[in-house]
């Protein structure tokens, strides 16, 4: 019995040791770490130290290589089946080979169902250890101060570009780092159809409409519309939000206080007049198309644009190769040449279940995903679909075309966030009503004033106050 | 007298307690968070605006018109086809047998895979149907992402389902029918179609109510097959009062989606009950 208890006693001072002086260590450490080493913990070796640490109450657990801890554990991640994961079965190899840690992986659908199935696996206590899950508004609706641990005090969580750390953070807390680099809602083209029609890359809406009616006229596809999938007929709409911004700056405060509203002003309703204006365009099967079915299209030059989120650019490589880079990309064009910028999400996150009982590997493998290390390997399975929003982290040179066109708005600054990163609420009829307003049932106007009411239920379960 | 009442109470206890603690319980809960913003863990309460939300706003109280839709069409056209369906299934073909478990097949297979293989087969530019009707010359149909043609869509689909269970019930209810009925009528020199009329029609009402009621309240309830095709789209064109608050659920506005399901409960209350007295009444004269 007593015995027991001493090995307890170890045990947790070992985990005390390593929680408190390991981290900051391996951090210096990580830098040099080389890639061959690739087998130094081993299973065997592992099995060795963990039990001396056990018995004499040492604070070396496993002698990984390249400073990361080697302890075997197996953790489950839940991850939406949109979401490409080739990157992420890449980090998941090294991190069995480098930490010991197999991750098994759940998929779920995507759009409100699969907010469903997180909001019910969280409620029912059966969350998996590691949940991937939108940053921004809608992880506020989680209540991750109750499920997720917070990070907050992590050293390696500095690494976090801050605009992330807001997006992953609840009430100042850090809950989060990202899955993958940030992506943008943004007017993707096929460069191939551009060159045999002379189009040039549009500067303002008349402009990209004037193209649009250039190809309709050619018997192109002009602009192709994948409302079967529900959450990319919003897209049109939220990638516009740097337009809005630029025109009202204090939109997203407004429309959170109640005192803004989409219906009401110019600039914001702008964005579903431009929906509106979309319609004519659309390939002839578009209630009917899906987000994959999309990216043939885009692929093949069956369709000529593409407004999406740039995540679509990595599944087109992961379905066409090479293909992806007959693709260019422009933010959705304002009324003024003069200022337009991109609008950008920042990557969803990976969260960690606070009840699990691997929490300790838990953190092990984040601090682990977001290593430079972790990220070449990232990076070399699946290009980024933006920049990454890791400090210090470079865009790789054979960076899609696309995502290269991206880089420009960042470098001149014309970036903002998207709305749901600025303000809580987010209508949860978004898709819905665009669809409905795509498939020619509501003007633009009505859409818009939709919207704001929709909105009302948002800020009603939020506890704000519109009246 | 009043022991024996006793005793036999007791045997209606296990019942009770299953009613009270998976029905009457979670019903007056439910009426109870209707009148809330509840997340799960606290709640705030608003009395009733999450009722008037629902019945105010349009992509929620078009679920309550969808609803009604979708029930009336979905009825009234099981009722007719199952009911001449049946008609020719009990006349003295040779094949019935056969063709009677042919009828009946659809309502074996899963409503979602129904429902998956339905969004397939009216694809605009892919599906089966428009290929088919391109073959024959004639224009494509945008089966479910015409907003206008959507529901009735799915309620086709729904009957090419649902219609297998009209058939085997009417199916019963004629045989049920007393053969001499036909033989006097036979010899009074009514034709097939006086038959039919004035004999097998009326004859076999009983039947008919058990299919009104049941296609009925299925379609009042119906959700799996339109969320399957069209998860409520486009836009809410076939939105019913299930998928509206399986929505509001799945955003996570539970006082909200507990105020449909009470809206939901009443509105078949409202018209089932009714429907069935009606129905009773016909039936005892």
């Amino acid at each position: 019995m007593k015995r027991r208890y001493a090995r307890l006693l170890a045990g947790l001072t070992a985990v005390m040791m390593l929680a408190g002086c390991g981290a900051p260590e391996e951090q210096k450490n990580r830098g040099a770490s080389a890639e061959g080493e690739g087998s130094g913990g081993s299973a065997g070796t592992a099995d060795v130290s963990d039990t001396s640490a056990a018995d004499e109450g040492s604070g070396e657990k496993g002698a990984g290589d390249g400073g990361w801890d080697y302890q075997e554990d197996t953790l489950t991640l839940l991850i939406d089946s949109d979401a490409s994961q080739a990157g992420l079965l890449a980090v998941c190899d090294l991190a069995k080979e480098k930490l010991g840690i197999t991750v098994e992986i759940e998929t779920r659908v995507g759009g409100p169902d699969g907010r469903n199935i997180v909001k019910t696996r969280l409620a029912s206590g059966d969350m998996s250890d590691l949940c991937i899950f939108n940053s921004g508004c809608l992880l506020g609706e989680l209540s991750p101060g109750e499920y997720f641990i917070d990070l907050s005090d992590e050293p390696w969580a500095d690494q976090l570009e801050d605009t992330f750390r807001d997006a992953a953070s609840v009430d100042g807390k850090l809950y989060g780092i990202p899955f993958a680099a940030s992506t943008a809602g943004l007017v993707l083209y096929n460069r191939e159809i551009y060159e045999e029609y002379q189009l040039k890359v549009p500067a303002t809406w008349d402009e990209f409409m004037e193209n649009c009616e250039v190809l309709k006229e050619n018997g192109e596809t002009a602009l192709i519309g994948s409302f079967g999938t529900m959450w990319t007929a919003q897209v049109p709409y939220l990638g516009d939000h740097y337009n809005v911004i630029a025109q009202e700056p204090d939109f997203a405060a407004g429309f959170q206080a109640g005192t803004a509203k989409y219906a009401s002003t110019a600039a914001a309703l702008r964005s579903f007049e431009k929906l509106e204006a979309t319609v004519p365009y659309y390939n002839e099967d578009y209630m009917a198309t899906g987000y994959d079915d999309g990216c043939e299209m885009l692929a093949n030059g069956e369709g000529a644009h593409w407004i999406v989120l740039s995540g679509a650019l990595a599944n087109i490589y992961e379905l066409y190769g090479e293909e992806v880079n007959k693709i260019g990309g422009f933010a959705i064009p304002g009324d003024d040449a003069a200022d337009n910028g991109l609008t950008v999400w920042m990557p969803s996150g990976i969260y960690g279940n606070k009840n699990s009982e691997h929490a300790d590997s838990i953190k092990r493998f984040m601090e682990f995903y977001i290593s430079e290390e972790a990220i070449q390997a990232y990076s070399e399975a699946l290009l980024p679909e933006g920049p990454y929003v890791i400090k210090g982290v470079e865009l790789p040179e054979n960076a899609y075309t696309a995502v290269k066109d991206m880089a420009a708005y960042y470098d001149s600054g014309k970036v903002t966030t998207a709305m749901e990163f600025q303000c809580q609420i987010k209508g949860a009829n978004c898709g819905a009503i665009c669809q409905e307003c795509v498939s020619g049932q509501i003007t633009g106007a009505q859409a818009a004033a939709k919207y704001d009411e929709d909105c009302k239920k948002q800020a009603l379960q939020l506890g704000i106050s519109w009246e | 007298m009043n022991k024996k009442k006793l005793y036999s109470a007791w045997f209606l206890v296990p019942t009770l307690l299953v009613f009270g603690t998976l029905f009457l319980l979670p019903m007056a809960t439910s009426f109870f968070f209707s009148l809330t913003v509840w997340n799960l863990r606290d709640f705030t309460f608003v009395g009733l605006e999450n009722f008037k939300m629902f019945l105010k706003e349009g992509s929620l109280n078009i679920g309550i018109r969808n609803t009604l839709v979708y029930a009336l069409c979905g009825c009234s056209m099981k009722l007719v086809l199952a009911f001449f369906i049946a008609v020719f299934l009990n006349s003295g073909i040779r094949s019935k047998h056969l063709l009677r478990a042919v009828v009946f097949f659809p309502n074996l297979v899963s409503t979602v895979a129904v429902g998956i293989t339905f969004k397939a087969l009216m694809h605009p530019s892919k599906g089966l149907f428009n290929r088919v009707l391109e073959l024959m010359g004639l224009a494509r149909v945008d089966w479910l992402g015409n907003p206008d043609l959507a529901l009735f869509s799915v309620v086709g689909t729904d009957v090419w389902k649902g219609v297998g269970v009209a058939t085997v019930i009417y199916i019963a209810g004629m045989q049920a029918i007393d053969k001499t009925y036909y033989e006097a009528a036979a010899i009074d020199g009514a034709t097939g179609a006086q038959r039919l009329l004035y004999l097998t029609l009326p004859l076999c009402r009983p039947a008919m109510h058990s299919v009104m009621i049941l296609a009925f309240i299925g379609g009042l309830r119906s959700f799996d097959l339109i969320w399957s095709m069209t998860g409520g789209g486009p836009g809410f064109a076939t939105d019913v009062l299930a998928s509206v608050i399986y929505k509001q659920y799945a955003e996570g506005f539970y006082g909200l989606s507990t105020a449909g399901n009470v809206i939901m409960l009443g509105l078949i209350m409202l018209l089932a009950f009714p429907l069935q007295k009606f129905l009773l009444s016909r039936e005892a004269d």
